[in-house]
């Protein structure tokens, strides 16, 4: 069940999203999707750092990621809703 | 081969028994490490491979970075038919991912194989992997090992001989979905989330402090003081004893060797060289270990989480940070250490920088003057002045690097992606390996290039000038002070002196630069030799006295304290470092840049000693 549609930059922290989508460039894609940043992978936003800078996020295949604040706007993602009780 | 953290180093030396060396191999500059390992039944050897950790193959990458050689070796043996085979690491606790880096190794090398990491973890939570099931779906032989038994050391090797001694297959990407496979082959699934859940909760509750806002910062920034205060500690007696060691085997060399000019080379130039290099060398394996056990405890990614964003306010990302700490002890293994930078722009512009960082060669200059100069300010001034070198070591890198990426090396830069590995406890061997690395790269990098340039200085500054005539006020000199006088190197000195005056520079203290020119921790040495004084290095007093007393011929003082500031100013920018730009050259493949570095630290070292001596003339008026 999705919500809405927003970039990773904009999603809260600790809220389950989706990617959608993503937009970027050649060298950016196949190095996004490498990482484990790829269209239906779950993902959460565990801190920002200060200042604007890295959304530090963790992906549902495994691992933990720094991801730029300005790569992540290029991350489409939408709000993932659980069924209660799961 | 195999993604970074998945265990790969762990196997490897497990099957190479730890033997690893640092491999040749043609255009990859980066440190492959290969071992050879003897098969039994007098059936040969295998050479074993360990490359750094890929992403990808798909991405874009530079050959000249870690991610960029793996890829390239591969290429590169496939292409040349060579008789060799892959085997990815595969880390069962990340598999999907894992196996989407397999889809693409497919196509690339013809004989693969899979080797399971970590099957112990996995067995420990109760889970298994079904390698049977994962073979079929991939299409190639699997095995699970984990890197602690003895046994996977033979498996692993029969492994290698199997898929080399089997049928090539052909070469295409697999076709499988990574996902589906990883599910259908680990059983017990539906408490994976749980069971990797449970051990994240240790990195989660220390990055809940350790990347807390404001918490987080001020952390980092103690633990960087705590490694420098560490670096710096073992500086002073390393050089000190290095030092005695080196006069020692002088006096013992010398009169073997007649006591005469070849004496003095070999004691001064060649030996006096070498103990300059081995000076350094305490401060690079504390580096060294220090940056290991960070990197290897995965608290390293969270330094360049945390700087980030600072940096790049400057052009740089938060990765550039660890070439440029290095910087501090010394530029050249800086310059190695730009390897884990992908984005190839930012790589050369924290290559263009790095020389200007405050690296130790400078500190017996700057400890010189400041204690020459500012003694009678206090022991606070003096420990400012001394803060304030290194901050406008890291400033003008910091603006150099501005202005360098909206000129010469424009361009948008890649956006910071980076694995935040769970917390570990480091394992020694590695951490003892890396190190043991890192000493033999640093001696062959910078030993070579400090010893010659110690050996050309002395021949400058001993051998005459032809033509050139003792100074009359110098008749009852010492000899050593008359053949510096007469020497080539004081020529030098003195036809730049009409430029160099501009900043307070005379013909002596342009020696000094001559001498440094090479490697600049040969200053303070040779400032000595020219007013007749020996080893310095052991005590800088007398030099002290004499730069407090000298006169001019119409009996000012010839130096104070605007010279010293002048010239701390031309320590600051000036790139006075063979081993620099020798590095420079190899890691950039061409002259252009390490040319382009001298000029425009030498221009900008100038200039702004010229501006400081000046200025500080209106304040001292």
């Amino acid at each position: 069940m999705t919500e809405s549609h927003a970039t990773l930059a904009h999603a809260e922290p600790m809220v389950d999203v989706r990617i959608v989508a993503l937009h970027g460039d050649r060298h950016e894609l196949p190095w996004l999707r490498a990482l484990g940043l790829y269209e239906g992978q779950e993902v959460k936003v565990l801190r920002r750092a200060p200042f604007g800078g890295p959304m530090h996020v963790r992906v549902g295949a495994g691992g933990e990621f720094a991801v730029d604040v300005a790569l992540a706007g290029h991350i489409e993602v939408e709000t993932v809703t659980r069924p209660v009780g799961t | 081969m195999g993604r970074p953290n998945t265990g790969k180093s762990s196997l490897y030396n497990r099957v190479t028994g730890g033997s690893a060396r640092v491999g040749n191999f043609p255009g990859i500059t980066v440190d492959v490490l290969e071992a050879t390992v003897e098969l039994e039944g007098s059936k040969g050897a295998l050479r074993v491979v360990d490359l750094p950790g890929l992403y990808s193959f798909d991405s874009e990458l530079d050959a000249d970075t870690d991610e960029g050689a793996a890829r390239a070796f591969i290429e590169r043996e496939q292409r040349d038919n060579a008789p060799f085979a892959v085997l990815q690491v595969l880390d069962a606790t990340q598999l999907s991912l894992s196996l989407r880096l397999t889809k693409e190794l497919l196509g690339q090398a013809s004989r693969v194989a899979l080797v399971l990491t970590q099957s112990d973890v996995l067995a420990s939570e109760g889970r298994t992997c079904d390698v049977a099931a994962l073979s079929k779906a991939v299409g190639v032989e699997v095995i699970a090992v984990s890197s602690r038994e003895a046994s996977t050391r033979d498996a692993v090797i029969a492994l290698a001989q199997r898929v080399l001694d089997g049928p090539a297959r052909e070469l295409s990407a697999g076709t499988f979905d990574p996902e589906q496979v990883a599910r259908a082959v680990l059983s017990d699934t539906a408490t994976v989330d749980e069971q990797q859940r449970k051990r994240r909760e240790f990195t989660e509750r220390l990055d809940r402090w350790l990347l807390h806002r404001t918490l987080g910062p001020a952390l980092f920034v103690l633990t960087m003081v705590l490694l420098f205060g560490a670096v710096f500690l073992v500086a002073e007696p390393a050089s000190g004893a290095m030092d005695a060691t080196t006069k020692w085997l002088g006096a013992k060399l010398s009169p073997r060797l007649g006591g005469g000019y070849l004496a003095s080379f070999v004691t001064d130039g060649i030996i006096g060289g070498a103990g300059t290099v081995l000076a350094f060398l305490p401060q690079i394996v504390v580096l060294t270990i220090a940056l290991e056990l960070l990197d290897a405890s995965g608290y390293l990614a969270r330094g360049v989480f945390l700087i980030d964003r600072l940096l790049r306010v400057f052009g740089l990302g938060g990765k550039a940070f660890v070439p440029l700490l290095t910087a501090h002890a010394c530029a050249v293994p800086a310059i190695r250490a730009t390897r884990i930078l992908r984005d190839p722009r930012e790589r050369l512009v924290t290559l263009l920088v790095l020389p200007l960082m405050t690296c130790s060669a400078r500190l017996p200059t700057y400890s010189l003057l400041i204690s020459t100069f500012f003694a009678h300010r206090g022991a606070l001034f003096q420990a400012t002045v001394f803060v304030s070198l290194f901050a406008a070591g890291v400033l003008s890198g910091a603006v150099a690097s501005a202005v360098l990426r909206k000129t010469v090396v424009r361009g948008r830069p890649l956006p910071l992606v980076l694995e935040m590995p769970a917390y570990r406890a480091p394992e020694p061997a590695f951490v003892r390996k890396a190190t043991a690395r890192g000493v033999r790269n640093f001696l062959s990098d910078v030993g070579t290039t400090i010893v010659a340039a110690s050996a050309v200085l002395w021949v400058l500054l001993n051998v005459p000038m032809p033509g050139a005539a003792v100074d009359p006020s110098l008749q009852n000199a010492p000899a050593a002070v008359v053949r510096v006088n007469r020497s080539v190197a004081a020529s030098f000195g003195r036809a730049l002196e009409p430029v160099t005056r501009f900043a307070g520079f005379d013909w002596r203290i342009n020696v000094g630069l001559v001498g440094s020119f090479g490697a600049r921790e040969l200053m303070v040495g040779t400032l000595g030799v020219i007013h007749g004084l020996e080893d310095v290095g052991d005590d800088p007093t007398p030099l002290r006295a004499q730069l407090r007393a000298a006169r001019t011929a119409d009996g000012r003082p010839r130096y104070d304290t605007r010279t010293a500031l002048s010239l701390m100013v031309f320590f600051i920018f000036a790139c006075q470092c063979m081993s620099t730009v020798a590095a420079l050259r190899r890691e950039t493949r061409s002259w252009r840049w390490p040319l382009f570095v001298l000029a425009y630290t030498y221009v900008v070292a100038f200039v702004a000693a010229a501006i400081v001596y000046n200025v500080a003339g209106w304040f001292s008026r």
